[in-house]
């Protein structure tokens, strides 16, 4: 126990003493918590803008694109002449879709006979395109519906009756958890999940690979620390350091970006232990791989954003492919980020967590021990003690 | 081993010592080629479906009746949603949501048929989970597809209740139908929105810290840096030496993952293929310049692979893809547009999907020409800069010492 304090506190020290493990776990999670937020902090895409390509001219018409203009989603930024110049301004990327109303719309309308109108939305920008689709659809259901009811009381219908024909079953759409659809809230609670998970596994790669990660070699007087304990120790260093970062960023970050948390703070701090010390376990285990700094820092830079892909957050588990999706799971995000998700935002309770929960810990006994097995080995094979050859 | 056979200072010189340097460093060779590749392969079988279909809800049936049946029925016959399970309460719903088991919760009321049919309008209620947005909305997607098209059957048979003739109902149904075309995408594949995006960014963090870590060790020790000129014959010819033998790996593992996205993944390309092999030459040699400039900007190498990653890892957020530049705010849309990776993704959907026409589509190249050349300058300011230093510090003696053992 006494060798164990011994190496967590040394370890405690160069995380302070070491400048690139100090510029990378705390400048560095410093830096992200303000930079990363910065594209989504609109929340919401307002006023898209499209054109109106309106052939018909008439009363009718201009009322289409008068409430169309009304929605918060979209705005018709430019009147124009024909599909064709209003086609070129979508490759310029000043519109993202044309509206085109034709000829006899208002006529069509009138005489009782569907008047359709066509939409061409800009498809290769998802959000754009949801976008202006929707508010489209929903306004010309809208203006559809008050017509129908209109006509069917023109022919003697009852109006209470007129409105039940036009809309017999209402569908209302509850969304849950993020009700703005708002972007910050969608992907920020697992973008810091994986920020926390990227620099803890780069800082404790640098640690395990830059000079004085044996603890053999600072030790003074007593004798040097087992391979367990150093392990041990170790890993102790970084939940106490992630102790103050992690609540920082699942906590206090989003309640000061504004994002709703559903869910209480003991079950993600609860849930926030296995997921540090699998992490510290797997960086461990990825010093005693590369060896050397430079390379931790270059290999584990490029990965983020795969792993975040992997977690099922922003694209659905079930369509990745089964194989691709249990590799995953060896990599502590991929349950992390599922696992904070659903506690921090949608409120679940720890329970429905386990699975998450236990893997978590799973990792942890199974990278520990592989650091463990690597520490003791790397013993046997400086057969010579190294403090002693280094007094 | 060939490096030896050119003595004559010049290009070739420093192009040949650069390859045999890679040889004999397994980690940087592996590092620019297997890891790349690799996470390339990896993203690229997380979207190999490329559509999300069949996303699984649970359905709440109070009612029980033929039409809520069939309700049910259309809803897990839309391509987007699969009917997952059926629970006995709101509760059990949540839960399974909770869980994250299913991604939604449709609520058929008690009475459904008895009230829609006494003009009642009872309400459908569909409960998704927005926490993730993209999914969810696929899910709203289907069920609000489904529910209509029951619905509509019964507008019909009301309509004709009241004695309206059935082509005349039909036609009343929907009095502004909108014929939605989806420019560029229409099937809305996430192969060729996302993963043809992510594929080059993951590139870009590559070659940015690749080439930092690359010429940040030659900067290290003084004396190298002139030993490469010296070698080059020149400033301009030891650039081109150093940095070309990454650009040729980085266009093989840039055409490899072209290659599979047009030839197995079917990216269309309606644009000039020239035009995207211009920008991303362009884009290439943008990210190694960037990576040169700052190992000659900052020491230890190791600052200038931690800034490099500081600037392109979280890129891909400011490159406005999920969310467009549009919609962000002024720091945001800024930082994006100094990325080289926000204007070869213009370029790179420019010339495959939407097939720009050509005098639209100069502008992205051209700002990747700036970068590439701007930062190619830079480059060589530095160095000239660094050069006047080293002449003023090093009093005379040393330099001739220190190149003659390196």
């Amino acid at each position: 126990m006494k060798q164990v304090l011994a190496v967590f506190r040394d370890e405690l020290r160069r995380i302070f003493a070491l400048r690139p493990v100090f510029s990378v776990l705390i400048v560095g999670s410093a830096f992200y918590a303000v930079f990363y937020p910065q594209p989504y902090l609109n929340e919401a895409l307002r006023n898209v803008p499209i054109a109106v390509v309106d052939a018909d001219g008439t009363s009718a018409s201009r009322e289409l694109a008068r409430r169309i203009d009304a929605t918060s989603d979209i705005a018709v930024a430019m009147v124009l002449p024909d599909v064709v110049s209003a086609e070129r301004e979508v490759f310029a990327r000043k519109i993202f879709g044309i509206l085109a109303i034709p000829k006899n719309f208002e006529r069509d309308l009138l005489h009782g006979r569907a008047s359709p109108i066509a939409l061409y939305a800009d498809a290769s920008y998802f959000l754009q395109y949801q976008r202006v689709a929707g508010a489209v659809a929903a306004v010309a259901q809208t203006l559809g519906a008050e017509i129908e009811t209109a006509r069917l009381i023109g022919i003697g219908v009852d109006p209470a009756l007129a409105s039940a024909a036009s809309d017999p079953m209402q569908l209302t759409a509850v969304p849950l958890f993020n009700p703005e659809g708002g972007y910050a809230t969608y992907v920020l609670p697992g973008a810091f999940v994986i920020i926390l998970h990227q620099i803890l596994l780069i800082g404790v790669g640098l640690l395990g690979t830059l000079p004085g990660a044996d603890p053999a070699e600072n030790a003074t007087d007593d004798p040097a620390p087992g391979a367990f304990a150093t392990v041990a120790g170790k890993m102790l260093a970084y939940l106490l350091i992630e102790a103050v970062i992690l609540p920082l960023y699942l906590i206090a970050l989003p309640y000061l970006y504004g994002l709703p948390r559903l869910g209480g703070v003991i079950p993600i701090l609860a849930f926030a232990v296995p997921f540090v010390l699998s992490i510290s376990g797997l960086g461990l285990v990825v010093a005693a791989t590369f060896k050397n700094p430079l390379s931790v820092q270059l290999v584990l830079a490029a990965i983020g954003l795969p792993f975040f892909y992997l977690a099922g957050f922003a694209w659905p588990t079930e369509v990745i492919p089964p194989a691709v999706h249990v590799v995953s799971l060896l990599v502590p995000s991929t349950s992390a980020i599922n696992g904070f998700t659903r506690l921090a935002q949608l409120g679940a309770p720890l329970a429905d967590v386990r699975g998450e929960f236990l893997l978590l810990w799973g990792l942890t006994l199974f990278y520990g021990g592989i650091a463990w097995i690597l520490e003791v080995r790397r013993r046997r094979v400086a057969s010579v003690p190294s403090w002693a050859a280094s007094d | 081993m060939l490096a030896r056979r050119h003595l004559r200072p010049g290009f070739w010189l420093v192009f040949w010592r650069e390859i045999d340097w890679l040889r004999r460093r397994p980690f940087l060779l592996a590092f620019i080629t297997i890891v790349p590749i690799g996470l390339m392969a990896l993203l690229t079988l997380i979207f190999s479906a490329g559509l999300a279909t069949r996303l699984p809800i649970a359905v709440l049936d109070l009612d029980s009746s033929d039409l809520s049946r069939s309700i049910i029925r259309m809803v897990d016959a839309t391509p987007d949603t699969a009917v997952a399970v059926r629970v006995g309460e709101l509760a059990e719903g949540r839960g399974m949501i909770l869980s994250g088991k299913v991604h939604g919760l449709l609520m058929l009321p008690r009475n459904l048929e008895r009230d829609v049919f006494a003009g009642r309008r009872p309400e459908v209620v569909f409960f998704y989970n927005t926490q993730t947005l993209t999914i969810g909305n696929l899910t709203l997607r289907g069920v609000s597809a489904a529910v209509p098209t029951a619905a509509a059957g019964i507008r019909l048979s009301l309509r004709t209740a009241q004695g309206q003739p059935i082509e005349e109902a039909q036609a009343a149904l929907s009095p502004i139908p909108v014929q939605t075309h989806a420019l560029f995408n229409p099937t809305l594949n996430y192969v060729f929105f996302l993963l043809a995006a992510i594929l080059p960014s993951v590139l870009q963090i590559v070659m940015v810290t690749a080439s930092a870590y690359s010429v940040g060790i030659d900067v290290e020790t003084r004396h190298r840096l002139r030993i490469l000129r010296r070698l080059g014959g020149g400033l301009w010819p030891a650039i081109a030496g150093k940095v070309l033998p990454y650009t040729i790996v980085f266009l093989m593992v840039l055409g490899l993952s072209d290659a599979v996205l047009f030839g197995i993944l079917e990216l269309p390309l309606r644009g000039r293929g020239w035009l995207l092999d211009i920008a991303g030459l362009l884009f290439i040699l943008s990210c190694q310049f960037l990576g040169v400039l700052l190992a000659l900007l900052l020491k230890p190498t190791a600052s200038a692979v931690s800034i490099g990653t500081l600037l392109t890892s979280p890129a891909f957020g400011f490159m406005g893809i999920g969310f467009p530049r549009l919609g962000m705010n002024a720091f945001a849309y800024g930082f994006g547009a100094i990325l080289p990776g926000t204007w070869y993704l213009s370029a790179r959907i420019d010339q495959t999907i939407r097939g720009t026409p050509l005098d639209l589509s100069w502008k992205p190249i051209l700002v990747l020409l700036a970068f590439a050349v701007g930062l190619a300058g830079l480059v060589a300011l530095r160095l000239e800069s660094m050069r006047a230093h080293a002449a003023r510090d090093a009093s005379g003696v040393l330099p001739a010492l220190q190149e003659a053992v390196p």
